[in-house]
């Protein structure tokens, strides 16, 4: 054997596949066929987080890794209206850790996030963020060229509707979590804009979005509506700063204000009311505007909620919450906490009524999020909670989900389409997603 | 001079990926790999400084210098459990290497300086897998150092033994849970170290056909003290955690305790076995211990690594003065703990099978050829402690060539 052949004879052996090989693993549809999944909904459903829609959120989002995990079990392609870069339509947050408070992240964003990608469509998530219930089945066409998510995507804007160009892919299996919005829009402002949705209009566009994905006997999952009250937005400020949180330290401070309010107070004992304002020295409760009451203006009482929007510093230095009452868009009183409660009900009892009848697997979203806001939810060692921040299941803005809260909701849907369709899927771990994003 | 550019060439050439078991590498001559890495009851050249320091008093010539080194291209891929992920590490080649130089002060007395590398690891997964938070890279380099004095009794009976002086560096990276709007954030811890320890064993050979072999390397534990640690975080997060920060750590190198038997059958046949016993259950805990900030980023990582026992069988064949072939087999069952099996240290139970020869253009000079192949099995493996989990399976391919010089 000579030099040569030696070479020849080594160089050949480490030209043997280097990579050992793995069986893929696969797992069963049960009744179901998860060739082509489509989802529908609202940011929930887009992979909304920190205040806007960005890559690695819409990577993240619910349905992208409920598809991933469909992919074991006969899923196809899951195709999503990308945005280029991580910044959105510029509005993304980051947590300041030396704050700490989340700041936007004050990025310009990728131009080509304000172009139609229409072109790359049709696209497997019509999750459009802010939409309602409503606002995504047919009369809605319209729809389509005012909401600015939507407009990137639409294929024709102005023309399209979400359920229309979800039904034209011929779904074989879909999720679809709508009705959030419904209530949200209201309550973000405070209830002193916008409204609730009547329950009966949700009816009727829910009957369409869940009958018309259907109507080809594809299989599907649906989820009905968390007490949206339950989410940062609405409970983190009252942790910091509560109801009866107007300290006075001065008798003759209090005298001041008793003596600004005498004449409202005069007013409303006139009209037989006895819900008059008092100060005294101690802690009392904000002054707010409620448009609930003839007179408009009272003392915060418990189970009046300050939203996160609220401007702390306008309250500290400013006189908001006494010489001036909080302004109606920045507190959600009782009154509204209860309307917002019925309206989910409401919708609830129609979601479930309807997944019945469909056969569609039914997520409890509203008992999940109950777990969540009163024990909390284990999922891998991770303890999420209803916290703003350190809860981990909820992103920088308060209302939408980090990634690991979409994998916790992954897992939810996986659940209920395992128990429905005798499927095989396998839970997510939320260790593997990333939680809060930090500033720069 | 040449020989000291050489050296420093092979020092910064080597990253060695683990082998046998753990983070250890038997590759110290490439007789000893061509027969399944068996070298402890074997002697003949100054190769025996690393497999039995007592074969430096039997060598066969007065003088004997062994230089040599392998490259090591290994890939380990991984399932992730209950997912179609898979990712499969991209390593860099490893070289371990080995310079021996031995001769015999008198009939039975017998001294020699090696250097050779017997522990190292390198896996590079990447820094985006789903795997980052618990290693992304890994590099260890070990350079073991060893004057070695050895003494033959009499005609049954060689004594040996080694001081060793060892250094090492280790580097790596992993992704820390504090991320920008683009990247994750990285931790890169670094540092060095010198050690001591010992390597020392006894030859029995009671008639020309059989030689029985004992050694024992003593364990070396690698005190990194005042290791670099960079963080890579937002700069927000700089004001909870510092960016730049010094850390201590310990890595243990296993003890070693090994028994041959070699049987001359015939002029040309020589069959060896040999069992190696290691010591690894030195490796419970991985402490990382933080000069700044030690209250939050101070970490305890579960290892329990179990002694294990590692079977060869190997055997030569000497056809002429020209050439020899060799060829060997051996079950080296992985100390890491299935529960505690973290992918910086991918060793799985593994089966290696070897073939090598030694060519002789001249007398006195040969050209040896090795080549081993490893093969693990699939195994499911957890990182409980970060509920980490998924099927992994390694291929190992080691070619490797040397020269002796005998006279």
């Amino acid at each position: 054997m000579n030099i040569r052949n030696i070479f020849l004879l080594l160089a050949l052996a480490t030209l043997f596949a280097c990579e050992p090989s793995l069986d893929e693993f696969t797992t069963s549809a049960g009744s179901a066929d998860f060739s082509k999944y489509v989802s529908i909904g609202n940011s929930l459903t887009a992979g909304f987080a920190d205040g806007d829609v960005y890559l690695s959120g819409q990577l993240n989002s619910f349905p992208a890794i409920l598809a991933y995990q469909m992919q074991a079990a006969g899923g196809g392609e899951f195709k999503q209206p990308l945005m280029y870069d991580n910044y959105g339509f510029g509005n993304r947050l980051l947590l300041d850790a030396s704050i700490p408070s989340p700041r936007p992240a004050g990025v310009t964003p990728d131009e080509r996030n304000f172009a139609s990608v229409a072109g790359d469509g049709p696209f497997n998530n019509m999750g459009v963020p802010g939409a309602k219930s409503f606002h995504l089945v047919p009369g809605a066409e319209v729809y389509s060229n005012l909401n600015p998510y939507y407009r990137r995507f639409a294929a024709q804007p102005g023309v399209s509707t979400v359920l229309g160009e979800a039904m034209a892919q011929n779904a074989t299996f879909f999720t679809a979590w709508v009705g959030s919005n419904d209530v949200l829009a209201y309550a973000y402002e405070g209830g002193a804009s916008d409204s609730i949705t009547n329950p009966a209009l949700l009816q009727q566009a829910v009957t369409g979005i869940f009958g018309g994905m259907a109507s080809n006997g594809a299989k599907g999952a649906v989820a009905n509506i968390p007490y949206i009250t339950d989410i940062p937005f609405f409970t983190f400020m009252n942790t910091k700063l509560p109801y009866y949180g107007l300290v006075l330290t001065e008798q003759a401070q209090a005298d001041a204000l008793n003596a600004g309010y005498a004449p409202l107070n005069a007013f409303i004992k006139s009209i037989g009311s006895t819900d008059t304002l008092a100060f005294n020295v101690g802690p009392n409760g904000f002054v707010i505007v409620d448009k609930d009451i003839p007179w408009g203006i009272r003392q915060m009482k418990e189970g009046d909620l300050f939203l996160l929007t609220l401007p702390t510093d306008s309250v500290k230095n400013y006189g908001y919450g006494s010489q001036t009452p909080i302004p109606d868009n920045y507190v959600l009183t009782t009154t509204e906490v209860t309307k917002i409660k019925n309206a989910t009900d409401s919708y609830n009892l129609i979601i479930e009524g309807l997944a019945t009848q469909l056969g569609l697997a039914l997520v409890d979203m509203n008992e999940h999020m109950n777990t969540l806001a009163t024990t909390g939810i284990t999922v891998d060692g991770i303890t999420f909670t209803e916290d703003f921040i350190t809860g981990k299941a909820f992103s920088l803005d308060g209302i939408h989900l980090t990634a690991q809260g979409n994998a916790v909701v992954a897992n939810f849907f996986i659940d209920a389409i395992n128990a429905k369709f005798g499927a095989d899927l396998k839970h997510v771990s939320p260790r593997l997603y990333p939680g809060i994003y930090y500033f720069q | 001079m040449r020989r000291i550019v050489l050296f420093s060439v092979l020092m910064s050439l080597i990253t060695t990926t683990l082998l046998a078991g753990g983070y250890q590498v038997r590759l110290q001559g490439h007789r000893q790999t061509g027969m399944g890495l068996i070298g402890t009851s074997t002697f003949g050249d100054a190769s025996s400084l690393f497999y039995n320091p007592s074969g430096l008093s039997l060598m066969k010539t007065k003088y004997s210098i062994l230089v040599g080194g392998s490259a090591i291209f290994s890939t380990t891929s991984f399932n992730l459990k209950n997912s179609v992920y898979q990712a499969t590490t991209d390593n860099p080649m490893g070289t371990p290497f080995f310079v021996y130089a031995a001769g015999k002060i008198t009939d039975k007395l017998g001294f020699g300086i090696g250097a050779y590398t017997p522990y190292g690891s390198s896996a590079k997964w990447g820094d985006d897998w789903e795997g980052a938070h618990l290693i992304q890279d890994i590099s260890m380099k070990v350079i073991f150092i060893q004057p070695t004095l050895s003494y033959k009794i009499n005609d049954m009976i060689a004594l040996g033994a080694g001081f060793v002086i060892a250094t090492g560096d280790v580097g790596l990276h992993k992704a820390l849970p504090y991320g920008n709007a683009t990247e994750m954030g990285q931790a890169s811890l670094e540092g060095k170290t010198t050690s001591f320890g010992f390597n020392a064993g006894v030859m029995v050979t009671p008639n020309d056909k059989w030689s029985l072999g004992l050694n024992y390397r003593s364990e070396v534990t690698m005190g990194l003290e005042d290791g670099d640690a960079t963080f890579k975080i937002p700069s927000s997060v700089e004001s909870v955690i510092p960016a730049e920060n010094k850390f201590d750590a310990e890595l243990p190198l296993p003890a070693n305790l090994d028994f041959g038997i070699a049987y001359q059958a015939t002029e040309k046949l020589l069959v060896s076995a040999e069992i190696n016993y290691v010591f690894w259950d030195t490796y419970d805990t991985l402490k990382f211990e933080f000069k700044e900030k030690p209250e939050l980023l101070n970490s305890s990582n579960p290892r329990e690594y179990s002694n294990k026992m590692i079977f060869r069988v190997g055997g030569e064949y000497v056809f002429s003065e020209k050439f020899a072939l060799r060829v060997g087999a051996y079950y080296d069952p992985t100390p890491t703990n299935k529960d505690y099996f973290n992918p910086e240290t991918p060793s799985l139970n593994t089966y290696g099978l070897s073939f090598g020869f030694s060519v002789k253009p001249v007398k006195n000079l040969a050209i040896d050829f090795s080549y081993l192949h490893l093969e693990t099995q699939k195994s499911e493996r957890s990182y409980t402690p970060e509920y980490f989990t998924g099927t992994y399976k390694v291929r190992t391919l080691i070619p490797g060539i040397g020269i002796s010089y005998n006279f």
